[in-house]
């Protein structure tokens, strides 16, 4: 414990597992983005929520969506609004730099003290947009042309990526980031992630849910497997209906909380 | 330092790049491994490999490298059975204050080659199951040795939560799921579908898009009087004739076809998707359903005259036709043949459309030494033949992106 502010340990609210703890520590050490890759609901974007709480530093997140442009995230020139009050002779017309915005990734270099950027969902965006960030993420800098600025990272951002392997990646990008693939927990971690989010849970409830949860993830013909939110959620419902924990596995109530699909609940009737 | 494991990764097909192994040296450096080889192996791992699906790969490797030290670590198999017997009673063994006195009380022994030391000997003295205690190797006890356990710096063997050692971790394969040979689920079959796309911007087509951007930012440099700027439309220009295979040797590929299908059907960025279905081999006669009923077909000759040779074809079926159905010109059982054998109408196919694939659930990779397989081999010198499977299916997609 000799490096206590700058290693992250996990926190209150967030069971990390202690290989992903060493991987978020090396990237800090490294100074390299971390890539974080995992199925649905394994907690990737929750990962970023706890580094900044942890190490008490201030979380950006920049969501990422189909239409996002890597420029996005540098700055924007706000082309529109210089028109508009060029019509009105509004003060400032002139000053080129009050129509300059900076997106998230501006806002992270240009903070006065470390901050945790999280690049949410990165696959989602065109198959370039990684490309496009290379300079930017290896710097740290970028260059405004309206401006004739360089904005730099004043202290270096600890950058996490989250992905859902909807896209593959280029290779020039992968190979600035260290990576990570959250793996499904297994029983006993996933125990102490479940026990985080209840103050009081019956251990005979939580027990038989548990069971039944990975008996669904088992059966192979199940197409979406449920995932750790879906459990939370499904555990809060069993426990707000009063159901009688012998009866979960029998009964399965709540199933749609689980399973999402036709094709899977018509699944598990013809196992029933 | 680590030099031959760059080329034993290389050799087992994982890209590692200067770069990245250059930021391993660096982690080294600093010493974030503790010197410790499990910690290492991830290191190593989350450095230099970005993919799940080539964990299995460089486990593969890290077992080659590291080989000397792992015989070192191996435990007879009567201890690792006691150690396994876990279950029920392990709640009972475990006590939380015992445990903590034995934290604060223990001396911590860092050095892990000592650890190893001390370990052999003490296989060498251990003779019974132990439970509890200090010194014998056993569960939930304070030794440096065994599972669950709370020793720093002492070796867990078999155990479940915690970092897993690193051998533990290859032992079990866990990664052999997400290797690329694996044929998968819908989901990544329609990944490798989104390969399959050529913008239009990127052809010759007029531009008759208003381009938003560029009109604001002319209009600006235009002193703001309006100035126009359009664009050419930024759509997927590709076109997909599908072809399965029906017959009743793909019966134990139903499911795998069916998540093929779903992902065609899913993928909504083609510009068109014709799906038809053959018996066995594609002649006169197209069906519209895969039960090929008789009479609910299309003519093949109708394919030829309105899909236009742009289109992409993907066959899929395992190509063990008879010689009979594939050579001959009455080949047809169910219907008639169209005058042709089985193998002409491919070639017709193959004449039309430049750009055409075969996917093979059965694809065999020595195919021309089985004489059985005639039919495959045949089929396979007219269509470049993949295998159907998520590694299979992306270069089949390459082939059908790549102009000739």
């Amino acid at each position: 414990m000799t490096m206590e502010r700058t290693t992250f340990q996990g926190s209150g609210e967030y069971v990390a597992s202690e290989e992903l703890m060493s991987a978020v520590n090396i990237a800090i050490q490294l100074k390299k983005p971390l890539l974080i890759k995992g199925e649905p609901g394994t907690g990737k974007t929750m990962l970023a929520e706890a580094i900044s709480k942890s190490l008490g530093k201030e979380l950006i997140i920049w969501n990422i969506k189909s239409t996002t442009k890597a420029q996005d995230g540098l700055y924007v020139y706000d082309t529109i609004q210089r028109l508009y009050d060029s019509q009105f002779g509004e003060a400032g017309v002139d000053d080129i730099a009050h129509y300059i915005k900076l997106g998230k990734l501006g806002e992270a270099f240009k903070a006065d003290s470390q901050v945790v950027l999280l690049i949410d969902e990165i696959d989602k965006a065109d198959l370039e947009f990684p490309n496009d960030l290379l300079w930017e993420l290896d710097k740290m800098e970028f260059y405004i042309h309206e401006t004739k600025e360089t904005v730099k990272a004043k202290e270096r951002p600890i950058v996490i990526i989250t992905s859902n392997a909807e896209k593959e990646l280029p290779d020039a990008f992968l190979r600035r980031c260290i990576f990570h693939y959250i793996d499904f927990p297994g029983p006993e971690l996933m125990e102490e992630i479940v026990k985080v989010h209840f103050d009081r849970l019956e251990e005979n409830l939580l027990k038989q849910a548990m069971d039944t949860f990975y008996w669904l993830r088992g059966i192979r013909d199940i197409r979406k497997k449920p995932s750790t939110s879906e459990l939370i959620d499904w555990i809060r419902a069993l426990q707000l209906g009063g159901i009688a924990p012998e009866k979960i596995r029998q009964e399965l109530p709540f199933i749609g909380v689980l399973l999402k699909k036709d094709e899977d609940l018509n699944e598990l009737k013809k196992r029933r | 330092m680590f030099t031959p494991f760059f080329y034993i990764l290389k050799a087992k097909g994982i890209e590692v790049s200067l770069t990245e192994w250059v930021t391993l040296m660096e982690a080294l450096d600093k010493g974030l491994s503790n010197s410790s080889l499990t910690d290492f192996y991830y290191m190593g791992r989350m450095i230099l490999v970005k993919s799940e699906t080539d964990f299995d790969k460089y486990d593969r490797a890290f077992q080659e490298y590291f080989q000397g030290v792992h015989s070192e670590d191996e435990i007879p198999p009567q201890i690792m059975e006691w150690l396994d017997a876990g279950g029920d009673d392990e709640e009972r063994m475990w006590d939380e204050d015992e445990n903590d006195s034995l934290w604060t009380k223990k001396e911590h022994s860092d050095d892990p080659d000592q650890v190893r030391r001390k370990l052999k000997e003490r296989l060498e003295e251990q003779h019974t199951q132990h439970d509890g205690g200090n010194y014998w190797i056993g569960r939930r006890g304070g030794s440096t040795f065994g599972n669950a356990g709370r020793t720093p710096g002492g070796i867990r063997i078999n155990g479940r939560t915690g970092m897993r050692s690193a051998f533990q971790v290859i032992g079990e394969e866990r990664y052999r799921d997400f290797r690329l040979d694996k044929a998968l689920n819908t989901r990544q079959f329609e990944v490798a579908f989104r390969r399959l796309r050529q913008f239009s911007a990127r052809l010759d087509v007029p531009r008759t898009e208003l381009d938003l951007d560029k009109t604001i930012d002319s209009t600006c440099s235009n002193g703001g009087y309006l100035k126009l700027e359009f664009d050419k439309p930024r759509k997927n220009t590709v076109k997909l004739l599908l072809l399965f295979d029906s017959g009743g040797t793909m019966m134990p590929f139903s499911s795998l076809c069916n998540n093929l299908f779903k992902a065609v059907d899913k993928a909504n960025h083609f510009k068109d998707v014709k799906i038809y279905y053959f018996h066995n081999c594609v002649y006169n006669k197209l069906y519209n359903t895969p039960e090929c009923e008789n009479g609910d077909w299309i003519d093949t000759e109708w394919v030829f005259k309105n899909l236009d040779s742009d289109y992409r074809v993907i066959f899929v079926g395992d190509a063990q036709m008879a010689h009979e159905e594939l050579l001959g010109v009455n080949g047809n059982y169910r219907a008639g043949n169209g005058g042709l054998p089985g193998i002409e109408w491919l070639r017709l196919f193959q004449r039309k459309y430049k750009k055409a694939v075969w996917l093979n659930p059965r694809k065999h990779d020595n195919v021309a030494a089985l004489e059985w397989l005639e039919s495959e081999l045949l089929i396979s010198e007219i269509f470049p033949m993949y295998k159907l499977s998520v590694q299979g299916l992306k270069e089949a997609l390459n082939k059908l992106m790549v102009s000739r």
